[in-house]
């Protein structure tokens, strides 16, 4: 009797150090990052990924299209773009056409007759991988987050679907994947940038139009770029610091 | 798979306009524009039972259960649209797991939960407590088994522990408005705090979500209670029915001067998305906006409530007229939130061109889905009033 | 009273308590480590296997294309570029599952007007960038390749 006494009360006292103790981390458990905030890495000796686009150069053939959907397996249907081509017009009475027939994947094909152009040009559009990231702030879970190395990341593993993220991002860079059933983004190919690979879009451009590179590395063809050019970013009110800049960004463009 | 391209492949070729190629699908459907209008019912129905309690408006006395119980009916039912339309709803849990404190969404799990367990589910209980031990010793089966776990072994039923519970359930209901204020002015911050959308981004939505809600809440309260009268065939208190109108009436006055003011400000900044937003109300918001939201849901209800300030005519015309504002009341503040939630995915980020939306009968977003959604709660609510029937409360001695 | 309000805190500290455990129990393992989310997802979106392998890979075999295609033209002192700055896999677009080796299906063109129109017709967005080419009466009942190599365009 007694023994079993003992034994029960040695059960209850290790019960209750053990879910004490888990309550008690738990409960600190957000405080974490307060005790270690010396040894959080800055990620100065990191990449910090960031993309030029030349509107100058750029022709429209859709290629980078094409070629994104072909690398991260995006379903072939017109719905679903990582990356997209539109194509403005500017008439001569002042009014805009914007056209992206199927994100531009089979060449963009001028709609409006010469005579009626006042000037027309092409702009690749894509994740802008801000820095401040309205769909980064808003995902309820955190199952997408801006990596160390600058770049806008989905975890499908995580991810609830519940799409408050594509609310939230001004440039409609996101979707839910069909087949995944998860929302999914351009990640700068991810895969291959990590490889030493240039993302798909970039390798494939015939004008090179879209430039990728390190915004850390003062040597990069992407620094480089925004040394020599006036570049702007998309809809800059909103803040977002986004990492993809565009050269002869023209004031129609949204 | 098929089928669903299929829809996509009807919605693009109905694109009006530039839209970037991602918005074709709307993300939001008819179940977020539910969320709201449950959450805001919910809301509006207890700060209706609150008025009794705090405000002492004694006259509400008949409606304060019936106003507990259908905030509650409907709390139940709140989040289950909100996980329904999500593409991983078995994944929801995440939500509490680890909620992002940057988002506006994920601290929803958590203001529901304090709502449903601290502030709704207490104060019925404080209400209940002294029945409770009473009925369990007259009644048998079920009912007695339910009022003998639902005390929770406190038996007390003396004039002492009466006042304990009444003051208890004061500091409750003190707690409560808050909270409701919180819930609802909280959906709202939902919306208004995406500023990539000039239709939602406004600094006054959540006070607009708020009041709306409290509009919707206090017409729901009134209908059922009118409905519930004559279910039982006892005589409605028309001095409770006209003080309810009263309170909706200057509600939806406070409601409509600020949707009023939200929109004039907006017309008239005429910011970079003006031009077309003023397409998208004058098109493809046309009906819900103008006609089912201001007119039939603000309009009509106001000058019939108005006139009533003024002029009373006889009972059964009243009782005619709070039936039917109510109902618009609340089809207006349904199209309110439909106008808000769909009117915003409309219209493309580029602001150039428009999508479209099409209502599915079938589907986890169908009219059918939603309609169950609707009776859902009201079934709920039939439950708790035989379970613990206001109308059988023994009145407290004082 | 201090007893019912004893209990009622109790059990709100009991269901916190709970709550809390589980919440530990079912946070992803990493979550948290360099911010709000889970530091392998990181990793896994590094898992997949690039499809486009760089031109280095293609000109391994085929030098001799490359080294044509990779050909400048001067005329009056002006340096044509022509296709030398493309990438090999701007027009062979792999066409294999990125796990096995090319030859097995190779990224064979079946050459089109299309194809080259793509680039090359006429847009008043390409002005001054490329040579268009009005593909409406520019030899309209032939194949472009059966005039242009496209690995060195230019007609001496």
């Amino acid at each position: 009797m007694d023994r079993i006494n003992k034994n029960r009360r040695k059960f209850f006292q290790t019960s209750v150090a053990l879910v004490g103790g888990t309550i008690f981390y738990s409960l600190i458990k957000p405080f974490e990052a307060i005790a270690k905030e010396t040894t959080i890495e800055k990620n100065v000796d990191k990449p910090l990924w960031g993309m030029g686009v030349d509107i100058e150069k750029c022709i429209g053939c859709g290629k980078c299209t094409a070629a994104c959907k072909t690398e991260n397996k995006v379903p072939e249907v017109p719905f679903y773009f990582r990356t997209w081509v539109e194509q403005y017009t500017v008439k001569n009475d002042g009014t805009v056409k914007i056209e992206s027939p199927n994100g531009g994947i089979d060449g963009l094909v001028q709609s409006v007759p010469d005579e009626d152009i006042f000037k027309s040009f092409m702009v690749p559009k894509l994740c802008n991988h801000c820095s401040n990231a309205p769909c980064v702030q808003a995902c309820p879970v955190g199952a997408t987050f801006v990596s160390p190395d600058g770049v806008v990341l989905v975890d499908e593993t995580y991810c609830i679907g519940c799409r408050y993220c594509i609310q939230a991002c001004p440039y409609g860079a996101r979707y839910i994947d069909p087949i995944k059933k998860v929302v999914d983004k351009c990640t700068f190919c991810y895969h291959r940038i990590n490889e030493g690979l240039q993302p798909a879009c970039v390798e494939v451009c015939p004008t090179d139009a879209r430039i990728f590179g390190d915004l850390r590395d003062k040597k990069s063809k992407l620094v480089k770029f925004l040394q020599k050019n006036q570049t702007q970013v998309l809809k800059p009110h909103l803040n977002t610091h986004s990492k993809v800049f565009y050269n002869g960004l023209s004031s129609e463009v949204k | 798979m098929e089928e669903h391209y299929q829809h996509l492949y009807e919605l693009l070729s109905q694109v009006d306009g530039y839209i970037y190629p991602n918005e074709i699908e709307m993300n939001w459907g008819l179940m977020i524009v539910l969320y709201p209008y449950i959450t805001g019912l919910v809301a509006g129905a207890f700060i209706l039972a609150s008025l009794e309690r705090v405000f002492n408006v004694k006259v509400l006395k008949p409606t304060y259960e019936l106003a507990l119980l259908t905030a509650l009916s409907f709390l139940f039912v709140a989040t289950l649209p909100l996980v329904s339309h999500l593409t991983q709803p078995l994944s929801a849990y995440r939500i509490l797991i680890t909620p992002n404190p940057t988002s506006a969404m994920a601290i929803f799990g958590f203001v529901y939960l304090w709502y449903l367990m601290v502030v709704l589910l207490l104060e019925i209980w404080f209400d209940y407590r002294r029945d409770f031990v009473i009925w369990s010793k007259s009644s048998i089966g079920f009912k007695k088994f339910f009022y003998k776990i639902i005390t929770l072994g406190i038996n007390d039923t003396d004039e002492k522990s009466a006042k304990r519970d009444d003051k208890l359930g004061y500091f409750i209901t003190l707690i409560g408005i808050p909270s409701a204020f919180l819930l609802h002015g909280y959906v709202g911050f939902i919306f208004g705090s995406i500023k990539a959308n000039p239709w939602w981004s406004t600094v006054l939505m959540p006070v607009i979500f708020l009041f709306s809600a409290m509009v919707s809440g206090i017409a729901l309260v009134m209908v059922i209670y009118m409905i519930v009268s004559w279910v039982r065939k006892v005589k409605i208190d028309m001095p409770c029915l006209d003080t309810i109108a009263k309170y909706l009436f200057y509600i939806l006055i406070v409601d409509f001067a600020l949707e009023s003011l939200d929109q004039i400000h907006r017309f008239y900044e005429a910011e970079e998305s003006f031009d077309i937003i003023k397409v998208l109300v004058n098109g493809k918001l046309n009906i819900t906006l103008l006609v089912f939201q201001v007119v039939i849901g603000t309009i009509i209800p106001l000058s019939v409530l108005g006139l009533f300030q003024v002029y009373k005519p006889s009972e059964i015309i009243r009782k005619i007229s709070y039936f039917m504002t109510g109902l618009m009341v609340l089809f207006g503040i349904f199209f309110m939130r439909w106008n808000v939630v769909l009117g915003g995915q409309l219209f493309s980020k580029s602001f150039s061109g428009f999508t479209n939306y099409k209502i599915n009968i079938f589907g986890m977003e169908g009219t059918l889905m939603a309609a169950i959604w609707m009776i859902l709660p009201c079934l709920i609510l039939a439950f708790l009033l035989w379970l613990m029937p206001p109308w059988k409360k023994t009145p407290f001695p004082s | 009273m201090a007893k019912l309000i004893f209990r009622l805190l109790l059990s709100f500290i009991v269901f916190v308590g709970i709550f809390l455990v589980i919440q530990d129990y079912l946070t992803p393992e990493s979550f948290g480590k360099y911010g709000h989310y889970r530091a392998n997802a990181i990793e896994d979106n590094k898992l997949d296997i690039p499809q486009f392998k760089g031109e280095e890979k293609c000109a391994s075999c085929h030098e001799d294309i490359y080294d044509l295609k990779s050909e400048t033209v001067s005329i009056d002192d002006d340096e044509y570029i022509l296709h030398s700055n493309l990438r090999c896999e701007t027009c062979h677009t792999p066409k294999i599952d990125a796990n096995t080796e090319c030859k097995v299906k190779p990224p064979k063109l079946e050459s089109t007007r299309k194809m080259c129109a793509q680039c090359h017709f006429l847009n008043a967005a390409r002005k001054n960038k490329i040579k268009m080419i009005d593909l409406t009466d520019h030899n309209e009942d032939k194949n472009c390749i059966e005039c242009h190599n496209p690995h060195k365009p230019w007609i001496e």
